[in-house]
Formats: structure tokens, C-alpha cells, sequence
């Protein structure tokens, strides 16, 4: 998963590692400082400071033209990896601050600080994910969640495997067969949950897609079901009568949680349709799909950012255990880890 | 062999048709990136051709078949998309190197989606070989309910 963002960031790292070591060899008369903790020094920082630093403490400070090239390569990785602009500049944005005027004591590893950055850059535009688990046992039963998104991202195939992970995590759960439009939708659902063996409620196909989530948040609360899982019929933003009835259903059903499905491939464009449903009908938090296929990463760190919404599930396969709950951590750690 | 029951039957079509919806899908991706890769095979061979080309004179489709000899007055100099749409000057070598590192992912990720197409079909083969067994099934079970001695022509 996100193989050429993890190569490119790899890259990134070391390229600034370099162009740090490269401009703040150490005079090796100085030794190592003994055990002064590493302090950012303001940027206004004038050259007596400078020369005090790196005489008296043996340390060494990072300008801004030491890493200028290095910033503009990361720059250039990122956006190639369809990273969004305005996350392209803040992860630039945050190296920056956090390289440029800081004390790097001699001896310690240029990677080390490096790494560290980069990490605190990402997890600072990937946000603090969805803990889909803890929202549920904290939120009144049940929990009603409504899935929207465009045609053919794989929204119904979420539906099943989040109601198959929220099996395992012990809820019960009820899927509303809201997708009445689509000619086979119901009977794919219904064969999904049949399959994971979970209670569905679906009309025939035509039928309004509000009365049948009615319908089925009517059964979660007389049969003391934890979650409703609510299927919608796939639809571009841009089709007003389409998205009128999914404003109805939102009226009708009163979603705790309304969650945008969109695929990893789709790139800057699915940042662009999240933004356009979150306007519209809003959302709470996102599904990215095919997220195995998807080698540059580019919407899974940017989404969270530009919509301001937490990413909370990767799709990665074909199978009802092929989703990960979104962990920023565990993302960085693939995206930098040496493994 | 192994007896296929009627619900099972019914099931297994669910899944080939759904497999086969998944299919299509993956097909149509695969074809967008056939089409994305070899769009930029065909740039590349056009920003070195124009490099050798001397006064940079191309032929300019307007539309309806017609083309004009138009003349690209900076060769050297490529406006490229490099993503997340952002677009970027180049030189006409830059621009080359960056189509053939997309051609390169385009490719792995073409062989991606090809081998989960792969899976797939698979898949499906096995489901319409345990359905057509199903059917045969069912059919041999249909004869052998028939009564044995049927009534011949030459009995009437």
C-alpha cells in the first residue's frame, strides 16, 4: 500500500538528511555537547548567536538555505504523489519550523531528526483517525450510519465489511438496503448479508430509499440492535434531484454519522467529491477504497486535511477482512519505517 | 460428487454475478490506466521528436479531422501536470524522465489490477463450474424420477 509515496518519502529523508549533514559537518575538535537538550533557536537568530552556539555548546544550527533544495525536492515528491496542495504545504510548512533554526547537537543522528520531523509533519495533516468502536460504545444505541458516495467506489462491499468488522468487535447490526436504484444492488447486499449473517431490511428495487432506512432504524429499536448500516445508490455530486434525495433520507433517518465512501485511485479527484458531498450533505468521516491498489497515497493523507473530516477505514482487498481502521501512527510508520 | 442444493444454486449465481460486477469494474480501471500509459508513451515520443525536429513545426488537430502546421515556440520549456493538479515548468528532458517514472507506475499498477482481475475470473470459473455441476445434477436427478418403463410407441 502506497509504495511509490513510501519511495518518494524515503527519499525525501534522506535527501535532507544529506543536505543537512553536507552543510553542518562538525569540526571534529569540538567533540559532542554534553547533554544540553536540543532547543529551537528563532529564525531572527543573528550570527554572533550563531558562532556562540556552535563555539561554546558544540552544536550546530539549520538554516533555511541549507535545506531550501531538499524542502523544494519534498515538495516536488509530494505533489507527484497527488498530495494535495494545501497539505503539500503544510507538511512543508511544518519541516520548515521545525528544521530551519534548530540547535542539532554534534553526534546526533541527522536521521533521527529528520525522521522525527517528517512523522510530526504527517501526523499533523493526517488528523487522529475514527475509532468507529469507541464512537459506538459512547453514543446512544443505535447508532445510525449512513453511507453516500459516488457510483462504483465500492460503497455496498464497505457496508458489508464494516458490518462484518463491527460483528467481530461484538455489536449487532442491521444493513438498510437503501440502494433502490441500481438494477442487482439489493440482491448484492442481501447475499453480503447473508453471507456475514446479518440481519437485513430492504423493499423492492424503485422503492424511496428513506422509507426503507426508516424502516430499518425502526427494527434496530425494537430489536435492541447496536448499529444501522445504511446503504445509499451511488451518485455525482453534481446530479441536484439525486442529492435532494439523499438531503430527504438524511431528514427521514436522522444519521448519528454520515460516512463519504470514495477510492484510494481516484486521487486529488476524490478529495474534490468529499469536499463537494461535505458541503451538500455533509460528512462526518471518510472510506477510502482500493487503497492496496493505490501506490501514491495521495487522498489518504490528504482527505483529513482539506475536508477537515478523519479518515476512518482503508478498504485493501476483496474480502470482508480487507479493511483497516484508519491509525495515523500505523500509516507514518509504514510511509517512513525502515522495514 | 458432491450434491448442490437448490438454495445453493441460487446463491452461487449471486456471487458470479457479483464477481462479475467487481470484474467490470476492475476492467474499466485497467483500461484507464492502459489508456493513461499509453497517452504517456505517446507525449514522450512526441517532446523528443520535437527536439529533433529542429524548427518545432507540428501538425495542430482543431477538430473534425483538420489540422493545421502550427509552430511550438518554446520547445524546450514543458508545462507538466505532476499531480494533485498542479502544473509545473519543465525542460523538455524533465518532463521526459517524469512521463517515464508515471509510465513505470502506471505499469505496476496495471499489473496490479490485472492480477486481482485475475483472482477474479478464477473465481468466477470455479462458481459457473460448481453451478454447471448443479445444473447436471439436477437434470440426471430429474431422468431418474421418471418412471423407467415409459410407454413406447409401439404400446398404443
Amino acid at each position: 500500500m502506497f509504495g511509490g509515496l513510501r519511495e518518494r518519502l524515503q527519499a525525501a529523508r534522506a535527501r535532507i538528511g544529506s543536505s543537512i549533514q553536507a552543510a553542518a559537518a562538525p569540526p571534529k575538535e569540538h567533540g559532542e555537547a554534553p547533554g544540553l537538550p536540543a532547543q529551537p533557536l528563532p529564525s531572527s537568530a543573528t550570527f554572533a548567536d550563531k558562532v556562540k552556539t556552535f563555539v561554546i555548546d558544540g552544536e550546530l544550527i539549520i538554516t533555511d538555505r541549507e535545506l531550501a533544495d531538499a524542502l523544494s525536492d519534498l515538495e516536488m515528491m509530494l505533489l507527484e504523489s497527488d498530495v494535495a496542495l494545501s497539505v503539500t504545504d503544510a507538511i512543508i510548512g511544518h519541516v520548515k519550523r521545525d528544521l530551519v533554526g534548530r540547535h542539532r547537537r554534534i553526534g546526533q543522528s541527522v536521521d533521527t531528526l529528520v525522521v522525527g520531523t517528517l512523522r510530526a509533519a504527517l501526523l499533523d495533516v493526517l488528523g487522529k483517525g475514527f475509532d468507529l468502536s469507541d464512537y459506538i460504545r459512547s453514543h446512544e444505541r443505535p447508532v445510525k450510519i449512513l453511507f453516500t458516495g459516488v457510483n462504483g467506489t465500492g460503497k455496498t462491499t464497505t457496508v458489508a465489511k464494516v458490518g462484518a468488522f463491527l460483528k467481530k468487535q461484538g455489536f449487532s447490526v442491521v444493513i438498510g438496503a437503501g440502494d433502490t436504484y441500481r438494477a442487482g444492488a439489493i440482491e448484492q447486499i442481501n447475499v453480503h448479508a447473508e453471507r456475514i449473517g446479518i440481519k437485513i431490511i430492504q423493499h423492492q428495487q424503485g422503492a424511496d430509499p428513506s422509507a426503507v432506512l426508516f424502516d430499518a432504524v425502526q427494527y434496530a429499536v425494537s430489536h435492541k440492535i447496536d448499529v444501522v448500516l445504511a446503504d445509499t445508490a451511488g451518485r455525482l455530486h453534481t446530479k441536484a434531484n439525486l442529492m435532494n434525495q439523499l438531503e430527504k433520507i438524511r431528514r427521514v433517518m436522522k444519521p448519528d454519522l454520515i460516512v463519504y465512501v470514495d477510492e484510494a485511485v481516484a486521487g486529488n479527484d476524490a478529495i474534490v467529491r468529499a469536499a463537494e458531498f461535505d458541503k451538500t450533505v455533509g460528512a462526518d468521516a471518510v472510506v477510502l477504497t482500493k487503497a492496496d491498489m493505490d501506490s501514491r497515497g495521495g487522498a489518504a493523507i490528504s482527505i483529513a486535511h482539506t475536508i477537515g473530516k478523519p479518515l476512518m477505514f482503508l478498504g485493501t482487498g476483496q474480502a470482508y477482512d480487507d479493511i483497516m481502521p484508519f491509525s495515523p501512527h500505523a500509516v507514518v510508520e509504514e510511509l517512513l519505517g525502515d522495514g | 460428487m458432491e450434491q448442490i442444493d437448490q438454495r445453493e444454486m441460487l446463491t452461487l449465481e449471486h456471487y458470479l454475478k457479483e464477481y462479475g460486477q467487481q470484474a467490470e469494474i476492475f476492467a474499466g480501471q485497467l483500461e484507464l490506466l492502459e489508456n493513461g500509459r499509453m497517452e504517456a508513451l505517446a507525449a514522450i515520443e512526441a517532446l523528443q521528436g520535437l527536439l529533433q525536429s529542429g524548427d518545432g513545426t507540428v501538425l495542430l488537430q482543431i477538430g473534425g479531422g483538420a489540422s493545421m502546421r502550427a509552430q511550438v515556440l518554446e520547445p524546450e520549456k514543458v508545462l507538466v501536470n505532476i499531480g494533485a493538479d498542479v502544473i509545473v515548468e519543465r525542460s523538455n528532458k524533465e518532463a521526459v524522465e517524469f512521463l517515464q517514472d508515471r509510465v513505470t507506475e502506471m505499469a505496476a499498477s496495471e499489473k496490479k489490477v490485472a492480477e486481482t482481475l485475475d483472482r477474479l475470473r478464477t473465481q468466477m470459473n470455479e462458481i459457473a463450474r460448481r453451478i454447471e455441476q448443479g445444473y447436471q445434477q439436477a437434470v440426471q436427478a430429474e431422468r431418474a424420477a421418471q418412471p423407467s418403463s415409459a410407454p413406447s410407441d409401439q404400446d398404443a
